[in-house]
Formats: C-alpha cells, structure tokens, sequence
C-alpha cells in the first residue's frame, strides 16, 4: 500500500465514521415527526414499582383529597438524629458532568460543598448550574451540537421548547431496563418516589427521566394576600367566596395617593376559578380546546376590568414582573398571584427583611361566580425532571442510579442533610434543634443545585419558621379537596413540528396578556383566537383529538 | 461606520481624487499597492476577520429560511420547504403590523430624532467657554452608556403610573398622565427615550466635521459684513452638508432597524401590537416558539428589503451631488 492509498482509506473511514451519526440522526427526524404519547397499558408496564417509606412521622400528616391528591406532609422539626438510607457510598469513582437550571447566584466551582459532596456520592460529579432564567435557549443549543452533559435537568414547562420528545431514544439515555416494574427496589429511596412523578419523566411507554420535588397534590400556584396587613384590618381569606368580593375588596384597599394598591398580576392563577381548563376539556365527548370556551371570555372580562379599576400597581400593568415580590414584601401591593413555590422559609426571611410582621396567606379556592362548585386543576406530579444523556454506558448509568438514590433520601436522613445543609460546622450549625446555614451554607448549599438532579417526595419543611410550614400545609388541606384532573394530566405528549406554532398560540397568549393588562379588549382576544384557529387551531385540536384523545385516552 | 466617518474630512478628499492621485494608484501593480498599504491593511485585518466570522459565516444559515428547520437533525437533513415560509409570512398579519410598526417608528424617528443632533452640535459650537462646553458635552453623552434597562428604568421612576410625576399629580388631586402603558403614544414615548440616550452621542460626527471647516472663511465673511445666522446658513451648514447626507442615508438603509432590547423590555407595558417591529416579531414568533425557519425568513425579508433601501439611498445622496456611502 503506498502513502496515498493509505490517505485515502484513512479518509474513507472517516468519512464513514462521520456520516454514520448523520445517517442515525436523519432516521429519528423521520420517526419522531409522527408525534405520540404513551399508551395506558405499555405505560403501566414500564412504571416502576412503588414502595412507600415512612421512617420518619410527619407533624402534619398528609391529607387525601379528591382526584386522588395527597398534600404534602409537613414538618415542625428536625430529627436529631438522621439515619442513614445508604451504606457505603453509592459511587465507583467515575467522572461525570451535570447540568440543572438555578435561578439565583453560581456557586463558584470545586467550592467545599462541592467537594463533600463528590466524596459522599464517590463520584466526581462536576457541577455546571446554568441561569435559569435563559435555560430554555441555553439548552437547545447543546441538543443542537448534540453535546449534552452526562445529567441533565428539563423542567417540563420547557418539554415543547427542548423538544424532549425527539430527544428521548437518540439523545437521552432509556432508564426502563433498570426502574421498571420491581428492578428499582435495588434503588430503595428512588422506589419510594410517587408513581404519578415517573409518568412525567415517561415518552411513549418508556422512562427516561428522574423526578425531582413529586408532590401528590401538585398545583402550580395560587392567589396570594399579605395576611400581616388584610388581618389588621380584620379581613380573612374566607370572606372572599366570589371574584366580586375579591374585586370589591381591591377597591377597599387600594390607597394610590399613598402608593399602596391592591393588586399585582392575578391572571395566571386566577383564571382557573373562572371555570377554564387547563388547555382542554371534554364536553359531549368532544374535546374541546380552553380558547373555545365562554368561561375563557367571562375570565378576561373580569380581568379587563380589574385592569381598569385602579385598583392593580401601575408598574405590574406596565409588565414589570420582575419587581413584583419586591412590591409585595414592601406592602406596595397586597394580593399578587406567585408559585407555589414563594410560600417558603427564604420568601419569609426576604419579607421579614422588608417588614417584621410580614406573613404570606393565599386564598381559598373559589368559584368566580360565587355559587358554581369551586375547582381548579392540578399540576403534573412534578416540573423537574432530570435525564441521563444516551452515550452512557450500562455500568455508568447504573453508577449514576445509585447515586440518584443517595440524593433522593427521604427527609430528615443523614443523605438529606447532607444534600439541602451539607457539613454540619461548615455549611451549617444546629440552633435550638434547627439546622441553620452559615455564611458558606448560604452561598454553596442554598443555591440548590443536587436537588435538581433527584429528590425525595415533597415535604414541607422550613426549619426556623413553623408559622410557614403551618398556613401552607393547613392550605394544602382545604385547598386538595376542590381539585380535578385536568385533560391529558402526566401524558408527555410530542406534538408534530407542523403544529408548533399553533400549540404555542404565541399570538393569542400575548392578546391575553395584553388584555389582563388593559390595553385590549375582550373582542381583541376574540379575534385572536378565531385567527389562531383558521391558521392551525382547529387542525391542532383535531390532531389531538384524533391521535391523543382516541388512541390513548384523556388520561384522567 | 466609524471607519466611513473618520475618512471623510468634507468636500477635501475630492480634490484629491480629481488632481489625480487615484488613477494613478491604479496603474500600480497590486504587488506594489499591497507592499505600500500593508501597514494600513494590517490595521484593518482584524475587523475584516471579525466581519467574516460573525458577519459572512452565518449567511449560510439563510437557508433555513427555506426549509422547515429542525435544530437536532441539523441544517443538512432538515427538509426543504421551497417558499412555503415565506408565503405564510406573508400571509401573517402580525407580520404586516410588525413591518407598518417598524417603518413608522422609523419614520418618526426621522423626523423628531435626526435634526437633534445638529441643532446640539450647532448649539455647543457657539460656546466658547471650552471647559463649560466639555462639561456640557460630557453630561449629554453620558445616557449613551446605560443599557436600555436602565433607561426604561428611570423614565418608568419618573412618568410611570406610580412614577414620580404621577404620585405628585395625584398627591394634588391632579389627572394622572399615562405615558407608559399607552400603546397611542408609544412612538413618541420610544422616540423621547431614544433622544435623551443617544442624541448626546450623535453629535460626535458632527462636532468633527464642524472642527474641519476652515476658520479663515468665518473671517473672511465676518470681515465682508456678514451676520451670525449668514454665517451659519452660508458657512457652517454647507460644511456639514457631506456629513449629514452620509447619515441620513445610513439611517435610511437601516429604516427596518430600528432597535430591539426597548421594545422588548417594553412590550408588555403597551401590548404586543404597538411594540412588535421586525426585529421582536422575529424573536417572539421564531426563535422563542421554536420556530427558527420562520424567524429566519422574516429576518432575511428584512435585509433583503434593507439592501434595497440603503443602495437607493445612496443613489439620491449621488443624485445631489455628495459622496453617500462611497464614491461612483
């Protein structure tokens, strides 16, 4: 063989080696396309088993609402001593990178957190926390080099932006041989996560995903009010059982020449007591799409006019959101719509900062009308789901299911102090029987980024401030038994690329919006929405109605 | 821009060229011209390299505007969708509101934003007292670097609804003046934002051309009995004239471009059909619906119609007897 032949096989097999992933990747465009979701039967088969722990006994038990929700259980304090879950450590001293989205200040890199926590797990996990705030355009990016990190965290209301379902099978890893059925009870503290959670993480009747924060009783968020503020002025959550009363006691409250008005944004957690669907319902049998609804319009309305009233903050009509707690913590706004997620040990410390006696309450749930049965949908069972990327070999992804089991710990165990407080004495001291973070505590541990990879079932905990973990659970309680499965609840669902724009409905969103701002009108977003269904609406809910709805079913 | 702008000392380089010096140059071999510039090519090299790398490089990314784009199998193996993204473009009536947005803000601007400048150069270049001009000078650049954020920021503190101005007036039993949020007014709301940022810096150009009018004509007419405004109208504008054609027909060229991060920010605070232009219609109804294709398909309509633009301009900047973007 002379120099030149021997270049050019040496090219050829490059060449080769080249287009082969090319030639896979055209191959998954083509299966992907179709759209689908998991089938009721293939999806029960591929479900892992489910084994309850209860090691620990919550100070405010769980409550079983309707739709078969269960509130979080919540605790008063915190075990002094924490039992261990694992033996020895889950690791064999492999390599890996993991990236989670993280809406607050990055840790800086082989910080001592870090460090312990690499020699707990046995593993070299480096850490690559990414601003939370632009995660849905940093990510298609690393899809699109096809170069994702070895862990990644999705949060689901990203799904359509990732376009996870094209992922799953060519990009992240199948997690079905090792959790399904039985095979996860060698993973005990992954087993004890709620079914409910894994169907999130679930693509066409296989499990590609690890849920974080599972809740049995999962709502996205509610109608806030500053309890310190309305309960001096001898207001209670009870007394509002209608928007009317809510929009009358906006104008009781408002003071514009003193800078206070009642309300901030409402909309996005309000409208649901209106009486609209998540995104579908089914009525006669027919499924029809929330746009289509006259409780959609009856929302705006009320809204629209909420706008008007002079009774909501100017800046948030201007669309600040980014100030809104602010304005709430300083008492600039009273009510404001927020996540779930604000009624919490940090948004108290935050509020208390601004004003000693501040205290967070939320509304019940209502019927608008006042006399409807009041309802709201719950949520997926959880929003963050973490994958395995798919070049992971079987013993790597074995290594790293043990080390999701070691973060998955249930509450109160030595694994989950070490995760949420890290060392005790460097990131964090017991004060009066509560685990307190140092000044390195709250730089490395606080800004969480482990629990975005695997965590044990949602509980309520907020060590230091039981007034918090007390009104949220007791909300939890009476909230669960107004709720209802929505359409299609748990079912990923890969929606054709032809139907993106239509399925985003990004116009009519944004003439909602506008909208619920006073600046269009109700007839606006009517016409929105009839132009929305000759440019692919209707086709998408017939695509839906066809291909999810009859072949698998609403899923409730 | 900048490049264009330094090389252009009025109407001097175009004697130069007339007494000969660029025929001459051309006879020489390109051997000799290069061993001559090189220093001067040298210089420019890196902005020539920047310009290929994130400029010419991502041309080719124009072709997902004719193919339905799908960023995880890539530009090769997405499929073709001929004009289709096009025709829908047209088709979309968000995309005409974004176009007729984009060209009255533009023509607003024209009209309120490009006479600011001169009239402050001409303004400052009354002030003798030099300290007292610097000072002035360096207050009314300063907004040029603050971030669009901030801007937005401070006109909200002080003309938002829970503004300054408004908690006065309403402290007063006066009328609140809603200027933020009111979608009617929000050309003149962009337009006052885009003054007080970057009328300050706008004047550089023409302070420097200013500085290159000869000193001697000022004299010569002062001495014939001309007045301050015949000075003006005969010296000073005419001196400026090459400059501010020059400007006008980058402005024009770049009519379609009329600024994204102050809509953006803004967009919510007056709706989305008084602040979509083409640059926001692209990011909402592409980029951020995954919808790259039709992103990339209003974008190039945008430069193509730019093209058009910014050469027709330059052909009237010929038509009137000045040098425009380069010389015929």
């Amino acid at each position: 063989m002379n120099r030149r032949s021997l270049l050019s096989s040496a090219a050829a097999v490059a060449g080769a080696a080249v287009a082969a992933p090319l030639l896979t990747a055209c191959g998954s465009s083509s299966a992907s396309s179709k759209g689908g979701t998991s089938t009721k039967t293939g999806l029960q088969a591929a479900l892992p088993s489910y084994v309850a722990n209860n090691s620990l006994k919550a100070d405010i038990p769980s409550v079983n609402g309707a739709a078969g929700s269960s509130t979080d259980p919540g605790f008063l304090s915190y075990p002094a001593t924490q039992t261990r879950t694992v033996s020895g450590v889950p690791g064999k001293g492999g390599s890996y990178t993991a990236v989670t989205p993280l809406w607050g200040t990055v840790p800086n890199p082989g910080n001592s957190f870090y460090q312990a926590m690499n020699k707990a797990l046995g593993v070299t996990l480096t850490m690559k926390p990414a601003d939370g705030v632009n995660y849905a355009t940093i990510v298609p990016t690393m899809t699109a080099a096809k170069k994702l990190p070895d862990w990644i965290q999705l949060p689901t209301w990203w799904n359509p932006n990732f376009n996870v379902g094209e992922l799953v099978g060519t990009q992240l890893a199948d997690l079905t041989p090792y959790l399904s059925g039985d095979n996860i009870k060698q993973y005990p503290n992954l087993a004890a996560i709620p079914t409910g959670a894994w169907a999130d993480g679930a693509w066409e009747d296989k499990i590609y995903g690890i849920p974080s924060f599972s809740s049995g009783f999962a709502l996205a968020g509610t109608t806030f009010f500053r309890q310190d503020v309305l309960g001096a002025k001898g207001i209670t959550a009870d007394q509002v059982t209608s928007a009317d009363d809510l929009f009358n006691l906006g104008k009781e409250l408002t003071n514009a020449k003193g800078g206070v008005w009642a309300f901030d944004d409402v909309w996005t957690y309000l409208f649901p007591y209106f009486g609209v669907p998540n995104k579908f319902t089914v009525t006669d049998g027919k499924l029809v799409h929330k746009y289509d609804t006259p409780q959609i319009l009856e929302a705006l309305d009320w809204h629209y006019k909420l706008a008007k009233s002079g009774s909501m903050h100017p800046d948030a009509l201007a669309g600040n959101n980014n100030d809104g707690k602010t304005r709430f913590y300083a008492g600039k706004t009273l009510i404001a719509g927020d996540g779930m997620g604000s009624w919490s040990l940090t948004d108290a410390q935050a509020g208390v900062a601004a004003n000693k006696n501040y205290r967070r309450g939320a509304f019940g749930v209502f019927a608008a009308d006042g006399k409807s049965t009041p309802g709201v949908f719950l949520g997926t069972n959880t929003a963050e789901v973490s994958y395995f990327n798919a070049k992971l070999k079987k013993d790597q992804i074995e290594e790293l299911l043990a080390v999701a089991n070691y973060l998955a710990a249930p509450f109160g165990s030595a694994e989950y102090t070490m995760v949420n407080y890290g060392v005790e004495g460097t990131h964090y001291t017991m004060v009066n029987g509560v685990p307190t973070a140092t000044d390195d505590g709250k730089k490395y541990v606080q800004q969480q980024t482990y629990p975005f990879l695997a965590t044990c079932r949602a509980v309520i905990s907020n060590p230091g401030a039981d007034q918090v973990t007390k009104d949220y659970a007791a909300w939890q309680a009476a909230a669960s038994q107004h709720v209802y499965k929505p359409v299609f609840l748990n079912m990923n669902i890969t929606v054709p690329q032809r139907f993106a724009t239509a399925d985003a409905a990004q116009a009519v969103e944004d003439t909602i919006k506008d909208c619920y701002h006073g600046i269009k009108k109700v007839s606006d977003v009517q016409a929105a929405i009839s132009a929305w269904k000759s440019s692919g609406g209707t086709q998408l809910v017939q695509w839906y109605s066809d291909n999810v709805m009859a072949k698998y079913g609403t899923g409730q | 821009m900048a490049a264009t702008v330094a090389t252009k000392p009025g109407k001097g380089r175009r004697k130069t060229a007339e007494d000969g010096t660029r025929p001459v140059s051309a006879k020489l071999s390109w051997r000799i011209r290069l061993r001559r510039d090189k220093s001067l090519i040298l210089m420019t090299l890196p902005a020539v390299v920047l310009l290929l790398v994130f400029n010419y490089a991502p041309l080719f990314g124009l072709v997902t505007a004719f193919q339905y784009y799908d960023p995880l199998v890539g530009v090769w193996h997405s499929s073709w969708a001929g004009l289709d993204q096009f025709r829908m473009l047209f088709q979309d009536p968000l995309f005409w509101g974004a176009l007729r947005n984009t060209l009255f803000l533009s023509l607003v601007q024209l009209v309120l934003f490009f006479p600011i400048p001169v009239v402050l150069a001409l303004l400052l270049n009354t002030v003798m007292n030099e300290r007292l001009r610097n000072f002035v000078q360096s207050v009314v650049y300063l907004p040029h670097f603050f971030s669009w954020v901030l801007t937005v920021t401070i006109f909200q503190q002080m003309l938002g609804g829970a503004g300054v101005l408004n908690q006065f007036l309403r402290q007063h039993n006066v009328g609140t003046w809603d200027f933020m949020t009111n979608p009617h007014t929000f050309a003149l709301l962009i337009t006052s934002q885009a003054v007080w940022k970057e009328a300050g810096w706008g004047i550089i150009v023409f302070l420097a051309a200013l500085a290159a009018i000869d000193n001697n004509l000022y004299e010569a007419s002062a001495v014939d009995g001309a007045g301050r405004w015949r000075r003006m109208w005969h010296i000073t504008l005419p001196g400026l004239r090459g400059v501010i054609v020059l400007m006008l027909v980058l402005r024009l060229g770049n009519a379609l471009t009329v600024g994204f991060e102050q809509f953006l920010i803004q967009r919510n605070a007056v709706g989305h059909s008084a602040a979509d232009v083409l640059d926001t219609f692209s990011f909402y109804y592409g980029i951020a619906t995954n919808n790259y294709s039709y992103g990339a398909a209003a974008g190039l309509f945008k430069s193509v119609i730019s093209l058009l633009l910014i050469l027709g301009a330059n052909k009237l900047a010929h038509a009137f007897g000045e040098d425009g973007l380069y010389r015929k």
